[in-house]
């Protein structure tokens, strides 16, 4: 039985760098078990790249991010992971996509599946195991991916955006696995552009903007540090300076390539602020 | 089962069925190589045999213009020509000048000419046909084929008017006994040399096109997808993940490349029943040395396709990267068949890819040289190893992950 407040996740002074662009900068966080955290940010703000590095898809250019005091890249096995793309392979059923990954982390098929059918239930999609995923809807496709990265068991979950493009009802159904989660000590780290469905689901907010933690707390700590009513203005105080345009592989267009763009498609005219002429 | 290996064969395993899932790889995979060499050397010579008889029992309309001669009046008849006769033209300056002719030819209104004239030094003739129709080259060749044996009995008739003996004024120097029997080949290694001019190239070109779709479908497929993503975040290294997908896409290859080669003995059994060629007489060394220069060649170019794959950023640009890299493979392949192989320098079997070509055609001629053997077997396994690390470079790009979102 897992003690509760252990720390499972520590990242410390963590930045990311994609050739000339800081994706993000210095970065402590310490994730606890049974939490929920919310990553709440624009688009942008480097949400995604620090789950990716909590992930141990990416390695950081500084700092560290330990699992338990070990390199969490040696520890993937303990995690699990739902991309924003959900990554389902449309030739195979459901039930084979969460099998192919449970494969790999090892897990008899029995145990997998009687893991998978128990938040199946829970997710209305115990029927749908069995079909090819091609047809699937996006509410569909995140249940599915919901499952396959549950299978394992792992300590923590990560979620990117879980629920972006779903329907309300879909939505709502993750959200309530969500705390489910929590309820049975679950560790969950939940992406999400809408402050207010961080509220309703997270333990404790932290905010993102422009590669750096603005904010992190308890909706109320976050409240109180600011002085605001809302958790809305809390979020517009905290994030009021101009949000940087996106370029995570932080690549330019050569020279030659715009002049090829250009001589294919014909020129655009080049970007002005407003009023820039006057 | 150690975790490595679990990895590998899961991701190798998943590969297989999502690839095969789809009834279209499956025609390309298992129908087309099995059938391509039968199709070839049986379906094609029934089918050219069947036209060609066909083309033997047809009547052919045939105009003979200027002066009659009986025995090849006779002759024609023979060939299926019917014949309709004319006086010579007026206005020709030779009788191959076509003349006025030229329209009801183009038009076939006749399949062809024939002018005959006879003159105090002899007989003088021409054939006036279109050589874009088969039925008008037929009426020619028919034409040719009577004018030839007529000829022939005109010159033996003067010889003999002349007391000379034919045969041996015409023919004055032959070969003595069968032919046949003077070549110190077996009929197993000259069907070895007939097959070691075209299966080295087959077994190249098949290898790398073959592995070109399930490699842009294992690689920048995934990446467009989305799927990468999920898969990176599982507990397996790149590596791995590069060896289960390289073993999945050599698999897949390897599948093809059997057929093919079961399609192609069929074949060739069937050939040599109908003794058109002769089992080819390979040893054991030269089998399981042609099999391991099959296997390296493919660990080469399959690795490398994966790494050219995974270079790319979607599918689109995979496979314009992939297709015009088989010219590396179709060039080598094609160069290295006019190689004269007797005396051949050593150097040549360190030439990549031409060297694991060579060794296919000397192994084939069940020629076992051990330092062609040395440097082949050496140079290829280094060449695999580099395209095996240039592949892992590629998978352990970081921007993988990144440059999918």
């Amino acid at each position: 039985m897992r003690i509760l407040s252990e720390t499972l996740l520590s990242l410390v002074g963590v930045g990311k760098s994609f050739k000339e662009v800081n994706a993000l900068t210095h970065v402590d966080l310490e994730i606890k078990s049974g939490q929920v955290i919310g990553l709440v940010g624009g688009n942008g703000a480097g949400k995604t790249t620090l789950l990716r590095l909590m992930a141990g898809v990416m390695e950081p250019s500084k700092g560290s991010i330990n699992f338990q005091d070990k390199p969490v890249s040696s520890m993937r096995n303990k995690l699990g992971v739902v991309p924003e793309s959900t990554g389902l392979y449309s030739r195979l059923t459901a039930w084979e996509n969460i099998r192919y990954h449970s494969r790999i982390y090892g897990i008899d098929d029995e145990i997998a599946w009687n893991r998978v059918n128990h938040f199946a239930n829970l997710l209305d999609i115990t029927e749908a195991l069995s079909r090819h995923t091609k047809g699937f809807s996006k509410g569909m496709r995140q249940k599915t991916a919901l499952l396959r990265a549950l299978a394992h068991g792992p300590d923590i979950l990560l979620l990117d955006e879980p629920t972006a493009g779903l329907d309300v009802t879909s939505a709502r159904t993750v959200r309530k696995l969500v705390g489910k989660l929590r309820d049975e000590g679950g560790t969950v780290i939940y992406s999400t552009h809408h402050l207010a469905e961080a509220q309703q689901v997270c333990d404790r907010i932290v905010i993102v903007h422009n590669g750096t933690i603005r904010a992190d707390g308890s909706p109320e700590e976050l409240l109180l540090a600011t002085g605001q009513e809302s958790l809305e203005e809390a979020y517009v105080s905290l994030t009021s300076d101009k949000a940087r345009a996106r370029s995570e592989d932080g690549k330019k267009e050569s020279k030659l390539a715009k002049w090829w763009r250009r001589f294919l498609t014909g020129s655009t005219p080049d970007y002005k602020e407003v009023g820039e002429d006057e | 089962m150690s975790d490595s290996w679990r990895f590998i064969s899961t991701i190798a395993k998943k590969e297989i069925i999502e690839f095969v899932r789809d009834w279209r790889t499956l025609i390309a995979l298992i129908v087309i190589p099995l059938l391509i060499f039968p199709a070839l050397f049986i379906a094609l010579p029934l089918l050219l045999q069947s036209e060609a008889a066909e083309l033997d029992a047809m009547e052919l309309e045939v105009v003979w213009q200027g002066d009659v001669n009986d025995e090849l009046n006779t002759s024609f008849a023979e060939s299926n020509l019917i014949i309709s006769y004319e006086e010579m033209p007026s206005g020709i300056t030779n009788l191959s000048d076509i003349g006025n002719d030229l329209d009801r030819i183009r038009n076939q209104e006749t399949q062809a000419v024939f002018r005959l004239l006879e003159n105090e030094s002899g007989w003088k003739f021409s054939v006036l046909y279109i050589s874009t129709s088969e039925a008008s080259s037929e009426a020619r060749s028919r034409i040719i084929d009577a004018i030839i044996e007529w000829e022939s009995g005109v010159v033996n008739g003067t010889l003999v008017e002349a007391g000379l003996d034919p045969e041996s004024t015409l023919d004055p120097v032959t070969w003595d006994g069968n032919w046949e029997v003077s070549d110190a080949a077996t009929k197993g290694e000259q069907a070895g040399l007939a097959l070691s001019l075209f299966i080295p190239m087959v077994i190249a070109i098949w290898t790398a096109s073959s592995a070109i779709q399930p490699s842009i479908d294992m690689t920048a497929g995934e990446r467009e997808r989305g799927t990468l993503e999920a898969l990176l975040c599982l507990p397996c290294s790149r590596i791995q993940l590069l060896a289960g997908k390289w073993l999945a896409v050599a698999s897949i290859t390897s599948a093809g490349v059997a057929l093919q080669i079961g399609g192609l003995l069929f074949a060739i059994t069937y050939l040599a029943s109908s003794s058109v060629i002769g089992i080819p007489s390979v040893s054991a060394t030269s089998i399981a040395l042609l099999l391991g220069a099959v296997v390296i060649f493919a660990i080469m170019v399959v690795a490398f396709e994966l790494a050219l794959a995974m270079k790319a950023h979607s599918v689109k640009e995979a496979g314009s990267l992939l297709g015009p890299a088989i010219l590396f493979i179709i060039f080598p392949a094609l160069f290295t068949q006019v190689i004269n192989l007797d005396s051949i320098e050593s150097w040549w079997f360190a030439v990549p890819l031409v060297n694991i070509l060579l060794a296919m055609r000397e192994l084939l001629l069940d020629r076992v040289i051990v330092e062609h053997v040395l440097v082949w077997m050496t140079s290829s396994i280094i060449y695999a190893g580099l395209a095996a690390w240039f592949a892992a470079r590629q998978f352990k790009r970081e921007d993988l992950v990144a440059s999918i979102s």
